[in-house]
């Protein structure tokens, strides 16, 4: 990477390459000016006001008019960018791009200049030049501020590549000890990928995989495996292909490529993508993974529907790292089947009494119109079970429904062959019917057990020969037929060595089982609502290997409104997701990498296929990879593709690319390592860990690696060497890591407490290792605002929604005794009042006269008629839509001086304190010190 | 005590141990080369889990039995390890876990296999050995 060929430049000059446009821009190095156009011998001024003196850079412009074709943003860009009048932009294009109705732009406008970005005073010089012809108009006069302001976010974004681009590679080493830290830093973009010149075909900026959708623990990969060792950082991909997408944000469903021509590398099978090398004028296309030739196919150039020649170099797979492909009957072991829905409901007494029932029941017969069902396959079934099996019979085009009771719960069959499991649309009102009643039909029910695993196989048998969801709502522990399960909980172990026997499945059932439907295509998801021990442990495997999710609401009761809407917000958002079924995710990697380990929900089918009856929507993989030759191309690429068959039939893959320089410089390895991405591929192996050992073993394993990072980093990257040091020396884009780690040590799965429920850790232990890494940071660093002296424009609306306040440093240093506060993971929110608050605050938030008056616990705020409230409640509001989530957080009110366990509960998210046994973030530091200082690190 | 007819039994056995031996890596390796699933590989192998090791629980019982000593001391380890293992729950294979601990269960049954091997050479060497002594103290 340090050996870039660059241009030749004249003396004073010095080429940059950015990332983000993919190509060079000059410094002058005397002045600081930056310019996207190569400079010539001629000594011109640094900021170039007339168009490209003679000679320019052809090949750039070569390219650049090859890639005209490319997304309209990208046209924008170059019109913004290097205002070329060879190419045409020599009208006033820019003029729309800034948003106003000057009719001719000044010439000096259209030329942006990196440079400028960084110089408030340039900015503030240029911007109202470029504004001339409006202001003197008069008539905008008012909106002068504003558009400046745009004006000036236009620059800023434009020229985000040129700060980091100055400064190649340079690796910032901050001392730990005595650190600020700032929680706004964990939502920061991983470290850029800075790829050689020419890897990529495209210069359109989603060339390289989104973050969101696939990130590597390190953005520059080592040549050898011992370079790596020597780094001491963990290798892994962190996976999300299929994410949501939020509507609100220009958020773009990945482009499909439709005419079924799907070029893939003969050898290594990998799919076209944006890194790949045309060779022989374009005939033939050389794989980017193993470098063989292959022939690029006649229709690759051809467009299907207009029956033209068309643009090669339009096709999305060459310009987008994430393409759907639309796969051909090749890619099908059978017919795409339809989404198939099949309920099992618990209607036992303790099922009816908490209101489960109907709570489910409503929710899903509100659902009906979100279940994916566009051509209107989609199949679904009811079975309510308590100490029998009862089918319903829901002929099309009836209103009714037949009961029908199996009380044979040993070898379970369907009572009849037909009219189970409906075709939506036909027997919607049946359906309806049977939805609507469910609840009553069960009022006066005392049938006291469950035949949990009975229905499941009951399901199994309706679902099996399509494939499908198995949706199963739970309000009891296990008690009859095969998978009856024993409570086991017990007190005295927790916080012990044994505990870990707790987290382990007690029955083999419902793993052979989860295999069984694995076969099948089945997918469960499991909802458990019961007020005593449910065995999370043991049931959250029927999810774990048929890629569902388990959902948990302890002692749920729908009479509380706030439990009965966080079950119908998640059971109705799981239903609305589209799904991928019958689903298999391989991921291919140059030569030279291996996947070695995989972690998530899924059944590992093949050394490297990974088979998931239904793809979730925002569930996170973690691959573990190794290195096993030598690296010696310059870039590797990793490449996950998820076929799948949409909810609507079709059969499509989903190509997410990634390219990633290769170094064998370990200064580069540590710049680039992303702190996000390590701490959730932690997160995954430290929980696989507390199963197979002690949850002890597992935060000392969490534990070493960080001192075994740290004490890498000093010996290779610091004077100190091998040493003692009186620092604790980590580089710039790792510093959030320690604090990460000490988050996730200090979990409800993970930390040392005799007062943790074998069922809540278990429970975050599912969470733990399926959330995607924009939830899980924030579940084990939570977020923490203080809202009664928040700035007065937090809580309104603003540019970007509903503006928050600035993140505080999780202590409990922060708390006033006349404070609210909110602390937030994604799974709860605790709303924190101290206990000198003012009787006006208790009056604007709760409506309530003074703090005596107010009860702590889960809580609905009031909506009232005055701003302070107003705002608050925004804050709540956006806290739970912020992130992509199906997750519904439960607010509690937690008093300073209220209940114990719940203020407890609450001031353990502020993981920085000390708590019980776990030691402070300031002690941690001296206990990573002291290691790092004790032992030697080679 | 412990005539030829024990060893003649024995050879046959270590035969037989040495077969489902090659069987399982057979099978592991066509996994590897996904010419199988993990799902029917495990479903296969754990039939023979529990023969196996019951096999060659029973032949040295025999040993024992007949007062073979030193035969009897060199299979003790491996019935050792098979009843830890089963004590353990883990002696069947998981076709959730098969891809983590294949190199393991690769490792495992090499061992085995050589094992079984030494002894069946061991076993025939005895067996002739007590055919030899027979057939002079016929003679005699
Ligand atoms: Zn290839």
């Amino acid at each position: 990477m340090s050996a870039q060929p660059q241009p030749q430049l004249p003396p004073g000059w010095q080429a940059t390459w950015d990332q983000n446009a993919q190509r060079y821009y000059f410094v002058h190095i005397e002045s600081g000016t930056t310019q996207w156009e190569q400079p010539v011998a001629v000594a011109s001024p640094p900021v170039v006001t007339s168009p490209l003196p003679g000679g320019g850079p052809g090949g750039v412009h070569h390219a650049a008019r090859k890639r005209q074709y490319a997304a309209g943003q990208t046209q924008a860009y170059l019109g913004t960018a290097g205002a070329d009048p060879s190419m045409g932009y020599a009208q006033p294009a820019p003029a729309d791009a800034y948003g106003q109705q000057a009719p001719a732009a000044q010439p000096g406008g259209q030329f942006f200049t990196p440079g400028l970005a960084d110089d408030p005073a340039a900015q503030a010089a240029a911007a109202p030049a470029m504004q001339q012809p409006s202001y003197y108009g008069g008539q905008q006069g008012q909106q002068q501020p504003g558009q400046v302001d745009r004006l000036a976010n236009q620059f800023g974004q434009m020229g985000m590549g040129a700060p980091q681009g100055q400064k190649p590679f340079q690796l910032h080493t901050v001392n730990l000890v005595g650190m600020p830290i700032d929680p706004r830093e964990l939502l920061a973009d991983p470290p850029e990928i800075r790829l050689p010149p020419g890897a990529c075909i495209s210069n359109n900026p989603m060339a390289n995989a989104d973050p969101s959708y696939q990130r590597c623990t390190i953005n520059a990969i080592p040549s050898t495996h011992s370079l790596l060792n020597k780094s001491r950082l963990p290798f892994a991909l962190i996976l999300t292909p299929y994410r949501s997408l939020k509507e609100t944000d220009d958020d773009l469903a990945p482009p499909v490529v439709s005419d079924t021509i799907i070029v893939r590398c003969r050898r290594c099978r990998t799919y076209i993508n944006p890194y790949v090398t045309f060779i022989d004028g374009g005939n033939r296309w050389k794989c980017c993974m193993c470098g063989l030739a292959n022939d690029v196919p006649q229709l690759f150039d051809w467009d299907q529907q207009r029956g033209q020649p068309a643009d090669r170099w339009a096709r999305p797979e060459l310009n987008y790292s994430t393409v759907e492909f639309i796969a051909p009957s090749e890619y099908m072991v059978r017919p795409p089947q339809p989404p198939v829905y099949v309920f099992l409901i618990d209607v036992s007494y303790a099922a009816v009494q908490s209101g489960m029932v109907a709570t489910a029941t409503r929710t899903i017969l509100e659902s009906l119109d979100r279940l994916p069902n566009i051509d209107q396959r989609t199949k679904v079934a009811v079975i309510a079970y308590d100490v029998t099996l009862h089918f319903f019979a829901l002929p099309p085009g009836s209103t009714d429904s037949k009961m029908l009771v199996v009380g044979d719960l040993d070898d379970v069959f369907l009572p009849q062959p037909s009219d189970i499991l409906v075709n939506l649309t036909e027997s919607r009102t049946a359906l309806e019917a049977l939805l609507g009643k469910l609840s009553d039909m069960f009022q006066d029910n005392h049938a006291v057990g469950s035949a949990f695993g009975p229905a499941l196989q009951a399901g199994f048998k309706l679902a099996s020969p399509t494939g499908g969801k198995l949706i199963a709502l739970s309000a009891n522990l296990p008690s009859l037929g095969p998978g009856a399960l024993k409570n086991r909980e017990d007190p005295k172990l927790l916080g012990t060595s044994q505990e870990s026997k707790l987290l382990q499945p007690q029955s083999s059932f419902y793993k052979t089982f989860a295999i069984e439907c694995s076969r099948s295509q089945v997918s469960v998801d499991i909802f458990l609502t019961g007020s005593g021990y449910s065995d999370v442990a043991t049931v959250s495997g029927l999810p774990r290997y048929t890629s569902g999710q388990t959902y948990f609401y302890p002692s749920f009761n729908a009479s509380r409104s706030e439990d009965a809407m966080k079950l119908a917000h998640e059971l109705s958002t799981l239903l609305a997701s589209p799904i991928g079924l019958e689903a298999v995710i391989r991921v291919r990697a140059s030569r030279g990498l291996r996947m070695s380990a995989f972690h998530g929900n899924f059944f590992v089918r093949s050394t490297d296929l990974l088979a998931l009856p239904a793809v979730p929507w925002d569930q996170s993989y973690a691959i573990e990879m190794q290195i096993e030759e030598t690296l010696n191309q310059p870039f590797v690429v990793l490449q996950t593709a998820v076929l799948h068959t949409t909810s609507f039939g079709e059969r499509r893959i989903r190509v997410v690319t990634q390219a990633l320089p290769t170094t064998q410089n370990i200064s580069e390895i540590y710049s680039s390592a992303d702190q996000v991405a390590i701490a959730t591929l932690l997160a995954n192996k430290a929980v696989e860990r507390s199963l197979s050992n002690k949850i002890e073993d597992a935060r000392d394993a969490v534990m070493n690696k960080m001192s075994d990072i740290l004490g890498a980093y000093k010996t290779n990257m610091t004077a100190a060497g091998s040493g003692a040091s009186a620092q604790l020396s980590l580089c710039e884009n790792l510093k959030l890591l320690p604090i990460l780690l000490l988050g996730l040590m200090k979990h409800v799965g993970l930390r040392h407490s005799a007062q943790i429920p074998s069922d809540l850790r278990s429970y975050a232990h599912c969470l733990l290792t399926t959330l995607p890494p924009q939830l899980l940071i924030p579940y084990i660093h939570p977020c923490f605002y203080s809202l009664h002296n928040m700035p007065p424009e937090c809580g309104t609306i603003g540019e970007h929604g509903v503006i928050m306040p600035p993140p505080l440093p999780l202590t409990s240093e922060r708390l006033e005794r006349h404070g609210l506060y909110l602390i937030e993971d994604g799974q709860t929110m605790f709303l924190w009042i101290g206990r000198d608050a003012v009787p006006q605050l208790v009056k604007d938030v709760f409506d309530l006269p003074a703090y005596d008056q107010l009860r702590g616990g889960k809580a609905t705020l009031p909506v009232l008629d005055n701003p302070f409230n107003q705002r608050v409640n925004a804050v709540i509001a956006k806290t739970r839509e912020m992130r992509r989530t199906p997750y519904w957080p439960h607010l509690y009110v937690v008093k300073e001086d209220g209940e114990p366990p719940l203020r407890l509960w609450a001031l353990s998210a502020l993981i920085m304190d000390r708590a019980d046994q776990t030691p402070s973030y300031v002690q941690f530091l001296t206990q990573l010190k002291d290691r790092v200082n004790g032992g030697s690190f080679s | 005590m412990g005539g030829w007819w024990l060893f003649l039994f024995s050879v046959l056995a270590a035969a037989g141990l040495l077969f489902t031996m090659v069987f399982f890596i057979i099978m592991f390796s066509d996994l590897e080369c996904d010419y199988i699933n993990p799902i029917d590989l495990c479903n296969k192998l754990n039939q023979f889990v529990l023969p196996e090791m019951i096999a060659h629980c029973v032949l040295t019982m025999l040993f024992l039995l007949c007062g073979q000593w030193f035969t009897f001391l060199l299979n003790v380890p491996l019935v050792a390890y098979n009843i830890n293992k089963v004590n353990q729950k883990n002696h069947m294979y998981d076709a959730t876990e098969i891809f983590r601990t294949l190199s393991g269960h690769k490792r495992e049954c090499f061992f085995k296999l050589g094992f079984y091997l030494l002894s069946f050479f061991y076993y025939l060497y005895r067996m002739i050995l007590a055919l030899i002594q027979g057939g002079l103290e016929v003679k005699r």
